[in-house]
């Protein structure tokens, strides 16, 4: 029971504070997930999920997390705690909507967060990728002095390939999924 | 406020059809269901919609469900609000748990664990790109780079979790536009 509770206040909090939906919380996830004993391992495996299964991606992670930590309950505690904040919020800001629309505390507030939501999600991309990319028993720091040792090469290539053809050409994600799969069937087995 | 079965059935399809055929999180549903609720069944005006999903990404939370939570509040009560929340996310939970409960028998190697490995690469490029095209929109100033860079250092590099990263980040935008706004009051005195 304490551990369903812990999820459900852990991911609440991730929930309140996760400005920039799903991809800004997976710092915080990251973060909180160490206490449920989650390894970085099963982490970018976390992540390849919200790719293949669809749905907003912070409820996927709360579910995933929450199954892991705590089976079918601990999963359900999770999402539950990760959605109340959004339904709390709504009804709030439909009630106060016209004070909203041109609050200038929340506006600079907000000016504040946004940069930083940025940062996060990179953290959270290079924490995950180098979860995901470094040959076992390496770690950042020989990098530098042996790259090709540290590195799995393909996984590298199919790293900065998608980052580029994703952001330079605007391919759908899912079809670049479907190719990093194929591509991975056959050069990673 | 209409609160019939009808309208509140409706809520949830179309939440639930956003939900369930959306791959990359919630930002990526928002498009399907605005086709739906402005067009397809005119709930409500563009505008409205337009507004509610800006606000859907600026609040902090789950975005499909802030999304699913001011449509469904504005069309069906806090009623029609539970049926399109539910809607947007009992898929990516059950789907989540069941993607979970597979991922232990995916075997350690072979073309699956491959498949599994090429797409965890590309996931975490995705990630990455996130922050490039969030930061594109976001980051106009030089304060704005200042404060995306400390968000990453101190969330990659020290202890301070990413909730009190996000506060100060909003703290600090606060103190940023008193000050400015200060300034500009003397040059004009």
């Amino acid at each position: 029971m304490l551990l369903y509770l812990k999820l459900l206040i852990v991911f609440f909090r991730i929930g309140a504070l996760g400005f920039g939906g799903g991809y800004a919380m997976m710092s915080m996830i990251i973060d909180e997930s160490a206490r449920f004993s989650i390894t970085p391992d099963q982490f970018a495996s976390l992540t390849a999920l919200d790719m293949v299964v669809p749905g907003p991606i912070a409820i996927n992670s709360a579910t995933f997390v929450g199954y892991i930590a705590g089976g079918f309950w601990g999963a359900l505690f999770a999402t539950i705690g990760v959605s109340l904040p959004s339904l709390i919020m709504i009804i709030l800001v439909m009630r106060f909507i016209e004070r909203y629309r041109d609050n200038k505390i929340m506006n600079s507030f907000m000016d504040g967060v946004k940069p930083a939501a940025v940062g996060l999600i990179a953290a959270a991309a290079v924490t995950i990728a180098s979860g995901v990319l470094l040959l076992p028993d390496s770690n950042l720091s020989s990098l530098f002095i042996d790259p090709l040792g540290t590195i799995s090469i393909v996984g590298g290539a199919i790293f900065i390939i998608a980052a580029f053809v994703n952001i330079r050409f605007k391919v759908n994600p899912i079809i670049l999924t479907l190719i990093a799969g194929v591509i991975g069937a056959f050069l990673l087995a | 406020m209409k609160t019939d079965l009808k309208t509140n059935l409706a809520l949830f399809t179309i939440f639930f059809k956003a939900g369930t055929f959306t791959f990359a999180g919630g930002l990526s549903m928002l498009p399907v269901i605005q086709k739906d609720v402005v067009d397809k069944y005119k709930m409500m005006p563009e505008e409205e919609f337009l507004e509610y999903a800006t606000l859907s990404q600026t609040l902090p939370g789950v975005i499909g469900l802030n999304c699913a939570s001011f449509v469904g509040r504005y069309v069906g009560g806090t009623i029609g609000m539970l049926f399109a929340g539910l809607g947007a996310t009992i898929s990516a939970f059950v789907l989540m748990i069941l993607a979970t409960i597979l991922l232990q028998f995916i075997p350690q190697d072979g073309p699956i664990a491959g498949a599994f490995h090429g797409i965890r690469a590309a996931s975490s490029a995705f990630i990455l790109s996130a922050a490039y095209t969030l930061g594109k929109y976001n980051i106009k100033s030089f304060f704005g780079v200042i404060l995306m860079l400390a968000a990453f250092v101190l969330v990659m590099f020290t202890n301070i979790s990413a909730p009190i990263v996000v506060l100060g980040a909003g703290l600090a935008g606060y103190i940023y536009q008193r000050i400015m706004t200060k300034r500009n009051e003397k040059e004009k005195n």
